[in-house]
């Protein structure tokens, strides 16, 4: 039977890379159990929040052992999800070694995924969709789809230079908006609302929400909380970059554009 | 009606993208969430409020993620969370906020309901998915391999 500090740490490390990349709670308190049991630990206890991983095996014995990660919110990668999922249904299986299962999930945590020239156009198709979804005409979309490219151009730029979450979703929203009004008072005649939804649409946290009502129904009280105020705080960022960029035109031009 | 079924795929492709999906399952995410728009349109076409409209969609959402997922060997959150993003509130929470902002606090109260309304109904809809046996899945997951 393998060293269980070793089998503890290879679980914990599979369970915070699902985490990180947007694994649900359930999925990753799952995942950290069944391979703790597939390398025969029977005594273990697996405590899952949205940001943070907390074990302990073998409480009572000579090599007990325990475990606390630390992992913030991150990026959404479905990739690497998928990943972890195949590799921890191998080590169930018990196709793996411990030290096998190491070195691939080192590959996970690292494998590659789309490119930031896709992520750009990714970001503008996103906006001119939800544009024409929420109400928008042919003509808005196109508009929303640059200011969709402006804005992933910006965050990846923001992302280089590590500034925070929330304060890129200010700024973020507020870039959007001053390019629609502009565009609105240069006499482009879009609607400049549904332009301004589509094009900040990649950041609003409805998934988060979702997430958060979910975790919630499930008894993940905690991780609910935590998700529910990260999305609330998300949107209220962005509320407002977006009412500070709208205020700053109105008083520029005293109210005329708008309305 | 045609045009409302590819732009609803082509978002969700986008943001498929966006959540770093497996290259080889694009379309069917864009599919999963043009399938979702269109039962939310027919819903709401037929008179249902959004709240119930958001049910059955996700509700037809999770069963075909679930059969996607069994089919393709995937974990079923990469079809569900990219083909809920067209259902899912974004907006409500962003015009939420946005009342709350400008001081209009009668708008903030109705957004605010109406957003938390569709959250849960999207989540009771994908609780009502997931509420199937998985056995059923994989079985299904064998006979499309045959």
């Amino acid at each position: 039977m393998p060293d269980s500090k070793a089998v503890l740490s290879l679980a914990v490390s599979v369970g915070e890379v699902l985490l990180k990349n947007g694994g649900e709670i359930y999925r990753v308190q799952e995942t950290v159990t069944r391979i703790l049991e597939a390398y025969g630990i029977q005594d273990y206890h697996v405590f899952v929040i949205t940001n943070g991983i907390f074990a302990t095996v073998d409480e009572g014995r000579e090599h007990a052992g325990s475990m606390v990660r630390y992992v913030p919110i991150g990026e959404v990668n479905l990739k690497r999800v998928a990943e972890v999922n195949q590799l921890s249904r191998e080590i169930c299986e018990r196709k793996c070694s411990l030290a096998e299962a190491f070195g691939k999930l080192e590959e996970c945590r690292n494998s590659p995924s789309a490119g930031n020239l896709a992520l750009v156009i990714a970001c503008g198709v996103g906006s001119a969709g939800f544009c024409y979804l929420l109400g928008g005409r042919f003509y808005d979309s196109v508009v929303s789809f640059f200011l969709g490219i402006l804005l992933e151009l910006f965050l990846i730029l923001a992302a280089k230079h590590h500034a925070s979450r929330l304060i890129m979703n200010i700024l973020g929203s507020a870039l959007v908006t001053a390019g629609s009004l502009s565009l609105l008072v240069a006499g482009a005649g879009i609607l400049s609302d549904k332009v301004i939804i589509g094009g900040i649409i990649p950041l609003v946290p409805g998934v988060a929400l979702t997430t958060a009502i979910r975790d919630l129904f499930s008894g993940d009280y905690l991780s609910g909380s935590i998700r529910l105020i990260d999305a609330l705080l998300t949107g209220m960022c962005i509320a407002i970059g977006v009412g500070a960029v709208m205020k700053l035109f109105q008083f520029a031009g005293g109210g005329a554009f708008l309305l | 009606m045609i045009v409302q079924i590819l732009v609803s795929m082509a978002a969700t492709i986008a943001f498929a993208v966006l959540f770093h999906v497996p290259r080889s399952e694009y379309w069917l995410c864009g599919i999963n969430g043009a399938i979702g728009w269109m039962v939310y349109l027919f819903c709401t076409s037929r008179g249902a409020g959004v709240t119930v409209a958001s049910i059955w969609a996700t509700l037809v959402l999770t069963l075909i993620a679930r059969a996607l997922s069994a089919i393709r060997k995937m974990p079923s959150t990469v079809f569900l969370m990219t083909g809920i993003f067209t259902l899912v509130p974004g907006t409500g929470i962003y015009y939420t906020s946005y009342y709350l902002v400008m001081n209009d606090l009668a708008q903030f109260t109705a957004k605010g309901i109406e957003t938390f309304k569709i959250a849960g109904a999207i989540v009771l809809g994908i609780i009502f998915g997931l509420m199937l046996p998985q056995s059923w899945f994989n079985q299904l997951g064998k006979v499309w391999k045959k």
